[in-house]
């Protein structure tokens, strides 16, 4: 604390802000509006701005990481390449690190070895991140459900967000649960 | 004073999820060694639980970028079990659908290898809508568009469609103009020779030492060839030759896997054109749980990636026991003596020639 300067007197503060509503209220009373109608109201717009123009920019860039298991992989690389063309809705481009990456597409069965490693990308990853799981064995372990070194679906280790359902689905049926995915964090991309 | 750094599992160039530690000493290589088994699930186990009609759909998902083969390779085990001979359409038929997998397997390897050598991604996107093509085929076929469970012990589930001829045969033209393209556009790049030519050498006697099957085998100046040297169903009839280079380096694997695509192409025309009419659907259901007659059997396919070798003791109904010899598995044992003393990024290059499938190695 510098010399001279007065310490810090909290009721001081406590008086001047009453004194400030006070002189704000008087005011509003002279000009016939009703006391804090109008910051109320001017606080909700620019939150109501933000958060649609946050979300706006988040649904137009859903950016999944580049993780292929296994078989899904295949479906999930279709999904990138020509014929579907995901990035028109802003669905991609695949990041090689977790800390570009705004989705984490589970494409693939999770192995006892490969939990731990799966939950550390998802630690990485930035938030607000979404997972998807995408296949029957991300879903419930599909066909292996019973094997000694599998577990029965990444909803046992991670949140999922949204479940596309096939062995393997169409890259169509990735594209649709990005839809419900855009759907989830705030409307969907009109055609 | 050498480095240890650990490349994955989770690594844009692993092709899976496969594991790589490696010494280095400044950019050169001292050692890498591959981890596997992140994708293990122990499927040689479970398929003792399954009856035999139950099981190709499990078998398919061990190699995913060429499933049919896998699928052949596993009711060919059964059929030697049970003592069935295959129908003379189903055989060709049988051809016809695994070269259109070799095919569409080899353009993922393009796309995706030559992806990792210095992003070209152009490539990759052709190669995923010509492998989309030759997938629509399969589909026409079989109902499924990446796991197809179409072989049936004795035969197929379903015959082709009416027109499948005429569209194969659109869709082979056409492939054979794109893969003059894709030849053009990468042996005229500068980037993609340099990182190619003379790069990760496997000279003959190591590759023969190391037991590498396939493509990689072939690019080190050895003519093996299952389908050749081994002939089953229908290849004996057809004219084909194991395509080879002496070179034994990333560009020579390159080279190969590019003539087996047109020889491929070359062989579906012929099988298409000489395939007899008749039935060409396998037994029903009932008969495939009966019963296996012989205890032992085994069969060995030259899948995409290499020679792929299946050995069962069979129960009536069930495999007792089933070991399989996955290609790359051992084509993957090899990178530690390739990788020797090149340059750290070379290492993704070789990896990339090796085509390999971690569904497969890990079994």
């Amino acid at each position: 604390m510098m010399e001279g300067e007065a310490p810090y007197d909290r009721e001081r503060f406590l008086d001047a802000e009453r004194e400030m509503s006070k002189l704000v209220a008087e005011s509003m009373e002279k000009y016939g509006a009703k006391p804090n109608v109008l910051f109320a109201k001017l606080s909700e717009a620019t939150k109501a701005i933000s958060k649609g123009m946050v979300d706006w920019a988040r649904i137009r860039s859903l950016w999944p990481l580049q993780f292929g298991l296994s078989c899904c992989a295949m479906e999930m690389m279709n999904f990138g390449s020509a014929r579907i063309d995901a990035e028109r809705r802003g669905y991609l481009f695949f990041r090689g690190t977790p800390r570009q990456a705004d989705v984490m597409i589970v494409a693939g069965w999770v192995t006892k070895s490969m939990a731990p490693e799966i939950k550390r990308l998802y630690e990485q990853m930035m938030e607000p991140r979404y997972v998807v799981a995408f296949g029957e064995c991300a879903t419930s372990g599909g066909p292996w459900w019973e094997s000694y070194n599998i577990i029965q679906g990444i909803d046992q280790v991670l949140p999922v967000d949204v479940y596309a359902v096939g062995c393997p689905p169409k890259p169509e049926n990735l594209y649709a649960a990005f839809m419900k995915l855009q759907d989830r964090i705030g409307g969907r991309i009109e055609d | 004073m050498s480095t240890r750094i650990n490349i994955g599992p989770v690594h844009p160039s692993t092709h899976g999820v496969l594991r790589l530690v490696a010494d280095i000493e400044g950019d050169t290589v001292l050692r890498v060694e591959p981890h596997i088994g992140f994708l293990h699930r122990g499927v040689e186990k479970l398929v003792e639980n399954r009856m035999y009609m139950q099981s190709p759909a499990y078998m398919e998902k061990l190699d995913y970028a060429a499933p049919m083969s896998y699928d052949e390779l596993y009711v060919a085990v059964v059929e030697k079990a049970m003592g069935v001979e295959v129908k003379e359409r189903a055989q060709w038929v049988r051809v016809v659908l695994l070269e259109l997998q070799r095919i569409a397997s080899h353009l993922l390897w393009l796309g995706t290898a030559a992806n990792d050598l210095g992003q070209f991604f152009t490539l990759f996107m052709w190669c995923m809508k010509d492998r989309d093509m030759i997938l629509r085929l399969l589909e026409s076929a079989s109902g499924a568009r990446m796991f197809y469970v179409n072989m049936r012990m004795g035969g197929l589930v379903q015959d082709l469609p009416p027109g499948f001829g005429g569209g194969a045969r659109d869709v082979l033209d056409y492939l054979e103009r794109r893969v003059k393209k894709y030849e053009a556009y990468l042996e005229k790049n500068p980037v993609f020779m340099e990182r190619t030519k003379g790069v990760g050498v496997l000279g003959k006697e190591d590759a023969i030492n190391l037991g590498v099957t396939g493509p990689v085998l072939r690019a080190s100046g050895v003519g093996y060839d299952t389908r050749k040297d081994n002939a089953y169903y229908v290849y004996g009839k057809l004219s084909f030759r194991p395509q080879t280079r002496s070179e034994g380096d990333v560009f020579a694997r390159y080279r190969v896997r590019m003539m087996e695509i047109a020889e491929s192409i070359r062989l579906v025309r012929d099988a298409l054109d000489r395939m007899p009419d008749g039935d060409a659907i396998g037994m029903p259901v009932r008969l495939i749980t009966t019963g296996a007659k012989n205890r032992e059997a085994s069969a060995s396919r030259e899948t995409p990636r290499g020679e792929g070798i299946m050995y069962m003791v069979a129960d009536p109904q069930r495999p007792y026991r089933l070991a399989i010899r996955s290609p790359t598995f051992v084509n993957l044992a090899a990178l530690t003596h390739i990788a020797k003393d090149c340059r750290l990024a070379d290492v993704f290059a070789i990896l990339g020639s090796l085509d390999i499938v971690m569904g497969d190695a890990d079994k």
